[in-house]
């Protein structure tokens, strides 16, 4: 009994360590240049709360050439 | 915040804005004010769904305090996109950044993202690179017998991981030409840029405006040479690394030297090899330490 008891806990062990490894091994590499919208791509609505509380869109802050859209990381730190 | 200092030049040039980031609407707000901050629309996307819906989360920021966060691959990625000093839960909602620019139909006309999260193109710079320049900041002018120089730079200030540009206007005199790219094969002298830089600088490679072919009829010969008014560029990253940003947090200005080595040539004569120094000065701007109260 304490034999199958050990093997099954060096199983799991080793199940869990397998899973571990997959998931590492998964990772996909990042191509930052391949994330989100590409040239000539629609880029999603959106409608978002500026600093004065006022809800921009896409429309509101679109210039007669087009629009800069920067996405940082934050204000904060 | 350069955006703001931007914002009329960005508007002439029929751009919009919008600046988008995970902080509340309390944040941007104390942010805002503290900066000056009237012109810019800094917008709240709190629970990270607009950065999600644009496909750009950064889902390595997770990653890191996560499972798998001793995995060295994640360790690297870490460091690569989410900070140089470990994961922290304060990170996780953030984008990758970057920039898109579209259309007035919202599609993408051109997007700017980097490999490294610390470095980022200065509005300036993107502006070059669309093909609508910004103003520069001038800088030092010289003169030589063949050629007149003006030096200036796409931005005055710039911090950890800026990636902007200085430029140098050159107009040969009357009659002159200096070699372009494509002389070398025939064994002249292209006119570049040698910069002399500090650990913490990258100069990526000289950017040329098309030349135009030149008949030299001494020698019965076409080469590639300047002979109207033309801009060299020249790209720079300031280094991302904690090391780079110790070397940067020690200095207020950074002055960056170099030459501009060319060979003049007129219609009869080709004159000796050239080299001009040169010199640019940038304030640093330390990164901004205060939190929103």
């Amino acid at each position: 009994m304490k034999q199958s008891l050990s093997a099954l806990v060096i199983g799991i062990c080793i199940l869990f360590f397998m899973q571990t490894s997959a998931n590492a091994q998964d990772r996909e590499e990042i191509d930052v240049a391949a994330l989100g919208p590409q040239v000539g791509e629609q880029i999603p609505e959106f409608a978002l709360p500026d600093q004065n509380g006022t809800v921009q869109t896409l429309e509101s802050i679109m210039g007669e050439e087009g629009a800069m859209i920067v996405f940082h990381r934050s204000a904060d730190w | 915040m350069e955006l703001q200092e931007r914002f009329t030049e960005l508007q002439a040039q029929g751009l919009g804005i919008a600046a988008i980031s995970y902080d509340t609407e309390e944040v941007l707000a104390d942010f805002a004010q503290r900066r000056g901050i009237t012109d810019v629309p800094l917008l709240s996307d709190d629970d990270s769904a607009v950065i999600r819906a644009f496909g750009i989360y950064n889902h390595v920021a997770e990653e890191g305090i996560g499972d798998n966060k001793d995995n060295a691959a994640v360790k690297a990625d870490v460091e690569k996109y989410v900070s140089v000093f470990g994961a922290n839960p304060m990170i996780v909602g953030t984008p990758f950044p970057g920039t898109f620019v579209v259309d007035r139909d919202g599609r993408v006309t051109s997007r700017f993202f980097e490999e490294f999260y610390r470095e980022r193109n200065t509005a300036a710079n993107i502006m070059l690179k669309l093909g609508a320049p910004l103003s520069g900041i001038s800088g030092s002018t010289g003169e030589t017998p063949h050629l007149d120089i003006a030096a200036s730079q796409s931005n005055p200030d710039i911090t950890v991981g800026s990636r902007f540009h200085l430029a140098l206007d050159i107009t040969p005199k009357p009659n002159m030409h200096v070699y372009a790219p494509g002389a070398a094969e025939l064994g002249y002298r292209v006119i570049d840029v040698q910069l002399d830089t500090p650990d913490f600088i990258r100069a990526l490679p000289i950017q040329y405006p098309p030349s135009e072919s030149y008949y030299f009829e001494p020698l019965d010969e076409r080469a590639d040479v300047f002979m109207q008014p033309f801009q060299l560029i020249q790209e720079i990253v300031v280094g991302g690394s904690p090391e780079a940003a110790e070397q940067l947090a020690q200095i207020d200005v950074l002055t960056l030297t170099g030459r501009l080595d060319y060979q003049a040539c007129d219609d009869k004569v080709c004159f000796n090899p050239v080299s001009v120094p040169l010199t640019w000065t940038l304030t640093v701007n330390q990164l901004d330490r205060e939190r929103a109260r």
